[in-house]
């Protein structure tokens, strides 16, 4: 088993030009340090028909109103953290309805990135658009959106902005990888993350009739699961 | 902005709870008519709907004498507003998922585990409060991933 660069097609090609916009970086830096009610927030503000902030405040008082502190950070601290997610998440919605979903999807897989870039312990590469090649398999055309290369445990990621995304064709590639890999005597972590609420992906993929019992679902609510290593 | 009215002002009493609640019902049973639309997603709209319409029915099981603060009140009118404008069906699907867990975290309450007699008679975050009280034990804590949990204090 190994790893290879994707070939770039025309829309692989545009993409890359959405994913390098210093924007998504921005955004994925933000949501990295964010909770999951400001993550909740993002997701609504960048799904949002409305795009001034005074809207979105009044949506979540919680956030921008007299907040507490917590053990890290002072409530005055949280509160601008808040308003930058917000602003970000904002400048994300006024791209433009056509514009905005690769925006997000791209959001994603960057958040995706720099979470498991975050692991303490980690001696293995994350790199992003990667294909997994197997002796005698013919190799999937799309590549996976994040991949943790290492030679003892390696994983690979799909991003997902939303459950629907979730589908047979996704839920497939990831369990047919795994059980290639298990055929090398390599164990190759799969999960699929998504930035939708834990039991809407839950739903998804209670209605999936493609194999995704391995698969890990790594949702809204538990994305910080992914600066964990899993045994 | 939303339109001015009385329940946006001010914190009115114990029925407070439950028309905010009941508003919020209405908004989301008209966001589910319009995500019905996209024919292939039916069955995944009424799974969503199922799932969550009880879980914001049980925001005013919970505690229903509690008064609001005039922005909980505001947020929830607010998101309602928000999801009114949506004309998309494809975009209504996916705020089928996320407004039940805005109105939550405006109510301080958990969409994902009903409660009470307006919940799926599923023991949720409420009927374990309850029968904490009675047996005098700390109730459970919520589900670990609720976005209500996280702000409380936690991620």
């Amino acid at each position: 088993m190994r790893f290879q660069d994707a070939a770039r097609d025309a829309r692989a090609v545009v993409y890359a030009g959405i994913q390098a916009d210093p924007l998504v970086a921005r955004v994925a830096a933000l949501l990295e340090n964010a909770t999951s009610a400001e993550r909740l927030m993002a997701r609504a503000a960048m799904n949002g028909e409305r795009t001034d902030p005074d809207t979105w405040r009044r949506i979540f008082p919680a956030l921008f109103g007299d907040r507490p502190g917590d053990g890290d950070r002072p409530g005055d601290e949280r509160r601008r953290h808040a308003e930058l997610v917000l602003a970000a998440s904002l400048e994300v919605a006024e791209r433009g309805e056509a514009a905005r979903s690769q925006y997000r999807g791209a959001v994603v897989e960057e958040l995706t990135a720099r979470l498991l870039a975050r692991r303490a312990a980690l001696d293995a590469t994350v790199r992003r658009e990667r294909r997994v090649l197997f002796d005698g398999v013919r190799a999937e055309i799309h590549p996976y959106d994040v991949t943790v290369e290492s030679a003892e445990r390696p994983e690979v990621y799909d991003c997902k902005w939303g459950a629907r995304g979730i589908n047979a064709d996704v839920l497939n590639q990831l369990d047919d990888a795994r059980e290639h890999a298990a055929d090398e005597d390599v164990d190759l972590r799969a999960a699929i993350v998504v930035f939708d609420g834990r039991r809407t992906c839950e739903l998804r993929l209670a209605r999936a009739t493609a194999k995704h019992d391995r698969t890990r679902l790594v949702a809204l609510e538990s994305l910080d699961e992914l600066r964990e290593a899993k045994n | 902005m939303v339109p001015w009215s009385r329940a946006g002002r001010y914190a009115t009493g114990v029925n407070e709870l439950h028309e905010v609640v009941e508003r919020a019902v209405a908004a989301y049973d008209a966001l589910a008519d319009l995500a019905e639309t996209v024919e292939d997603e039916w069955q995944y709209v009424t799974d969503l709907v199922d799932a969550y319409m009880p879980g914001i029915r049980s925001l005013a099981a919970a505690d229903p004498g509690r008064f609001l603060t005039v922005a909980q009140v505001a947020a929830v009118d607010e998101a309602i507003a928000e999801i009114g404008l949506i004309a998309d069906p494809h975009k209504a699907i996916d705020w089928l998922s996320t407004f039940p867990h805005v109105v939550g975290l405006a109510l301080g309450g958990d969409v994902d585990r009903p409660a009470g007699p307006a919940g799926d008679g599923s023991l949720g975050a409420g009927s374990e409060a309850a029968a904490a009280a009675t047996s005098g034990s700390e109730p459970a804590e919520p589900d670990e991933d609720s976005p209500f949990r996280m702000l409380r204090g936690g991620r």
